[in-house]
């Protein structure tokens, strides 16, 4: 069932995908409004103006696209490790401490979510805006909801895959990982 | 149990945490939530804390250059503007002793230019530069040594996305720090030159060099990579000058190297779907320690370790060059085991107000800028070296018939320049700092 | 050291900037000396304990910290109410404007502070314009790139003709001095953390006692924690609470403006006052401002004429004294 090829491992790599595609086109449509507010700023003698809010509409896009983010990186193993010592041991030890720390993930998704959740209910509650544009925060707040959620979803299905590996002896193949 | 010597444990219980292959961010959120309730005796700071403090650290307007910087870079990987860079190097450098290799430095250095992370440049020039190396008879060693070096590059040669994390932790100016990181930048590369040059004569045959070419096709080739240097004029001239702010500077060169990669006719929508990938795991990589850090820094806070290691550390009447020294080593040490964000973000709360106590003669902006330089190189130098370099097994996965301990060895050289360097720098200021007093 | 409580108070700005100086210090100071050492007092500057400035609020009503400094501004739509004391040609100095809007929002908006315990309420004092062409008429002003720190300041820039610019502090003095922007608007205490008397020459105030705008401080602690202090200890706090701390706050902004406006006067930079006649015009523009204003409120149900009269009155009644 935890498996890449399986029906359910096709549909969270489909969910995780397309929710990063999704954040990638957020950006694009960030770059291509600040593009416009520079060109707007620059040629204020000719009649043009800046975009109204620019900073806050790019600072609420990079933000969504980051929790759009945070499931694929999961579940490509993109998360910063080190491997020094624990390379040392065995297949099994790793693919039981695997578990751990895919557990210990999940927990932390879970955690950023309800919080998240809580935060979002406050920032409805006391009608908390942006400061030129007034868009509500809760609604920021509710559209990097999304991506905290299917963040939790895939930290479930890793869990569950780094289990069914551990079990039946099976290795997870090696993912180039994120690097910067 | 004193705060104090909480803050102080945390540091073992983390790294104990780290090299258990606990991913390094929650290492640093579950100590700063577990170290904060030890603190308050309450989870509740800590819960009521992250209502907010994820959307409003993902949401920081000086953080948002990040991924802006990483699209960038991803769209300038696409669209094979590395290959270029390299036949210009090449038709300037290829003809002299050990000419191709200084040639993947020099295209490294140019697409470090617009590129803000190391492992990018590293595994693009690898990919354009491998198969000439080889072409020319260079030693596997020699090969994916310059290959890894010519990596750092990328952070070195502004835009670094390193240097982004530091202003923003240390709240200077990231102008500030990108122009002083250029002469640096420059002299990395230098450096590596000369490694070169000395490395093909002490072992003959580690090397071979091109055919000369003929100054007409020299200049037209550097003509073609005007797209490059365009991109990086807009960019940086974009940030020093102050026409744009980083992040409008990061957009218009996403936006940049996306029209050159449309140019290039390599955006398909494969093409576009791996961009946007690749960008999403690093941004999420970075972003998920940078919160960690956030969770963990607030924990040191409350713990008041930074500032008594800072009083502390003030009022023993240390010598300052000795405590840089002993620092320094301290992160070429960790650098051999550990990534150099993760590095920065665990560190730099408690080193970085402990040195602002000590005296170099500088001014507190300067010392900044000129601490921030050194230190991105000293982790930068934890790329390369053995035994964990990221550098080091991406490129070494690209020359499948290069034994690791082959790229160790190889690299070894390039490690002493880079230690050559920061010496060099250390011990004068105005080197890094020239730029920043001639702008500012 | 004996103590039974420790307050911690967190705060944007560096230790050494006059409110946490001058100020918050202070307070601090007489709360640990009034209580024998009971009441311990931590103080947080700059975001240490960790959030963006505009979470400051919501720790002190979450009990993330016990006490907190921040703009009331940098969370628009939590105090509409309260938003009034930032409209234009309203305020005076930060001393008496900050006793004004302590008992207005007592009178009016203290539904808003419901969640906290307020120590203090404060304005700054009258908030100008610091431009690189000097601005003597409202024509001046006409199409030039300024910066507004707050909405209300960003729409009445756009009513009397200049092009508003929503920018971070932090980026304000690199996009003046690269001419991103021509103008921005803070009070006089702001520029020397700026440095803006060295970025621009002009500086134009208005004649009367009114200032072009103000923001809005609020000094609050955690509920929780202020019910939760033994009785004795509670009436520490309350003795250092209330309309003389606001004044004291507000005395302070009004240093600061001493002190920022005599770095531009040593500086021989350009200090402008306009005259009675052309400060009416901009009053007189400046009405849409407040109509909008108006309009505004009417939308989320609050009678926005009302306050404004109230607030007022407010004023008024400290200008009197
Ligand atoms: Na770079
Ligand atoms: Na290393």
């Amino acid at each position: 069932m935890f498996q890449d090829n399986s029906p359910l491992g096709r549909s969270v790599y489909g969910l995780a995908k397309g929710l990063a595609l999704l954040g990638g086109v957020v950006m694009v449509a960030v770059i291509i409004m600040i593009t416009l507010s520079i060109i707007g700023r620059t040629f204020i003698w000719a009649g043009l103006r800046p975009i109204l809010g620019d900073y806050e509409l790019s600072s609420m896009g990079i933000a969504f696209t980051v929790f759009t983010f945070l499931p694929w990186a999961h579940l490509e193993r993109g998360h910063a490790i080190v491997t020094l010592i624990t390379d040392r041991f065995g297949p099994r030890f790793n693919a039981w401490l695997l578990v751990i720390t895919d557990a210990m993930m999940l927990a932390t998704a879970a955690f950023i979510a309800w919080r998240l959740y809580d935060g979002m209910l406050d920032k409805f509650a006391f009608r908390e805006t942006t400061l030129l544009l007034r868009v509500p925060l809760g609604w920021a707040y509710a559209a990097a909801f999304v991506g905290a959620s299917v963040f939790v979803i895939v930290a479930i299905y890793v869990l569950g895959r780094s289990v069914t590996n551990a079990v039946t002896g099976r290795t997870e193949p090696d993912r180039a990982g994120a690097e910067i | 149990m004193s705060n104090v010597l909480l803050g102080l444990l945390s540091f073992p219980v983390m790294l104990g945490l780290i090299f258990l292959r606990v991913p390094i961010g929650i290492a640093m959120l579950a100590t700063g939530v577990f170290g904060s309730f030890l603190i308050t005796g309450s989870f509740n700071p800590m819960l009521a804390q992250f209502k907010s403090l994820t959307y409003s650290t993902f949401s920081s307007y000086s953080l948002s250059v990040v991924p802006l910087f990483l699209l960038m870079g991803a769209f300038a990987t696409l669209s094979g503007m590395s290959g270029k860079l390299f036949d210009a190097a090449a038709s300037w450098l290829g003809h002299r002793k050990g000419g191709v290799a200084m040639a993947a430095i020099g295209a490294s250095a140019g697409f470090g230019a617009i590129c803000g992370s190391s492992l990018a440049t590293a595994a693009t020039m690898g990919k354009v530069a491998l198969p000439e190396l080889k072409k020319y008879g260079y030693s596997g060693a020699l090969s994916t040594g310059t290959v890894a070096a010519g990596g750092t590059l990328g952070i070195l040669i502004p835009p670094s996305v390193i240097l982004v994390i530091f202003a923003v932790q240390t709240e200077q100016n990231i102008a500030r720090l990108f122009m002083a990181a250029f002469l640096p930048g420059i002299l990395a590369a230098i450096g590596y030159i000369i490694v070169i040059a000395i490395y093909v004569r002490m072992a003959p045959g580690s090397g071979g060099q091109r055919e000369r070419v003929p100054y007409g096709q020299r200049f037209s080739q550097l003509v073609g990579i005007w797209p490059v240097i365009a991109v990086f004029i807009a960019v940086i001239g974009g940030i020093y000058t102050g026409i744009f702010t980083p992040t409008e500077a990061a957009a218009i060169g996403a936006a940049g190297t996306g029209i050159i990669a449309l140019a290039t006719r390599s955006l398909s929508r494969r093409g576009l779907s791996e961009v946007f990938l690749s960008t999403a795991s690093a941004t999420a990589m970075i972003f998920f320690i940078v919160l960690g850090a956030a969770a963990l820094n607030s924990f040191l806070a409350l713990s008041q370790l930074p500032q008594v290691a800072a009083a502390w550390v003030g009022d023993q009447g240390l010598n300052p060059w000795l405590v840089l020294t002993v620092v320094l080593l301290l992160y070429l040490v960790l650098g051999c085991v550990m990534d150099s964000l993760s590095m920065i973000l665990l560190t730099v709360p408690i080193v970085y107000p402990m040195m602002l106590a000590l005296d170099f003669g500088l001014a507190p902006d300067d010392f900044a800028v000129w601490f921030g330089i050194i230190v991105l190189i000293v982790v930068e130098v934890g790329l390369i070296t053995p035994p964990v370099g990221m550098n080091l097994f991406i490129i070494n996965s690209m020359a499948k018939k290069v034994r690791l301990s082959e790229t160790y060895r190889g690299v070894l050289p390039f490690v002493a320049s880079d230690i050559i360097r920061t010496i060099i720098l250390v011990a004068f200021p105005p080197i890094t700092l020239a730029l920043v007093w001639l702008f500012y | 050291m004996g103590q039974d409580v420790t307050l911690r108070v967190h705060q944007f700005l560096p230790a050494q900037a006059p409110i946490p100086s001058q100020a918050i210090a202070p307070w601090a100071e007489a709360i640990e000396a009034e209580s024998d050492g009971r009441i311990a007092v931590e103080l947080y500057p700059a975001m240490q304990l960790g959030g963006a400035p505009d979470s400051l609020f919501a720790q002190a009503q979450d009990g993330v910290v016990d006490v907190i400094w921040t703009v009331l501004g940098y969370t628009p739509g939590r105090f509409p109410k309260s938003e009034v004391f930032e409209l234009p040609f309203l305020i005076t100095n930060g001393e008496d404007s900050s006793e004004a809007f302590y008992n207005y929002v007592m009178e009016n908006s203290a539904d808003e502070f419901a969640s906290v315990h307020v120590i203090a309420l404060h304005t700054h004092g009258p908030g100008l314009f610091h431009s690189k062409d000097p601005i003597a008429t409202l024509e001046d002003l006409q199409g030039m790139k300024v910066r507004g720190g707050s909405r209300i300041i960003s729409n009445m820039l756009g009513q009397l003709g200049a092009e508003p610019v929503g920018m971070p502090v932090p980026e304000t003095a690199e996009a003046l001095s690269r001419g991103v922007i021509d103008a921005t608007t803070v009070p006089w205490e702001v520029t020397p953390s700026l440095r803006l008397t060295e970025l621009v020459t002009n500086h134009t105030g208005f004649s009367g006692e009114q200032g072009l705008y103000s923001q809005t401080f609020g000094f609050v602690m955690n509920r929780g924690t202020y019910e939760g202090l033994p009785e004795d200890l509670r009436a520490v706090i309350d003795a250092n609470s209330g309309i003389e701390v606001s004044r004291a706050f507000g005395a302070v902004m009004d240093a600061g403006d001493e002190a920022g406006l005599q770095i531009a006067v040593d500086a021989g930079n350009s200090i402008v006052t306009l005259d009675e006649e052309e400060t009416a015009r901009w009053k007189e523009a400046a009405q849409a401002t407040i109509d909008q204003w108006f309009a505004d409120m009417d939308a989320i149900g609050i009678d926005g004429q009302a306050l404004y009269a109230s607030a007022q009155e407010h004023m008024a009644a400290v200008s009197g004294q």
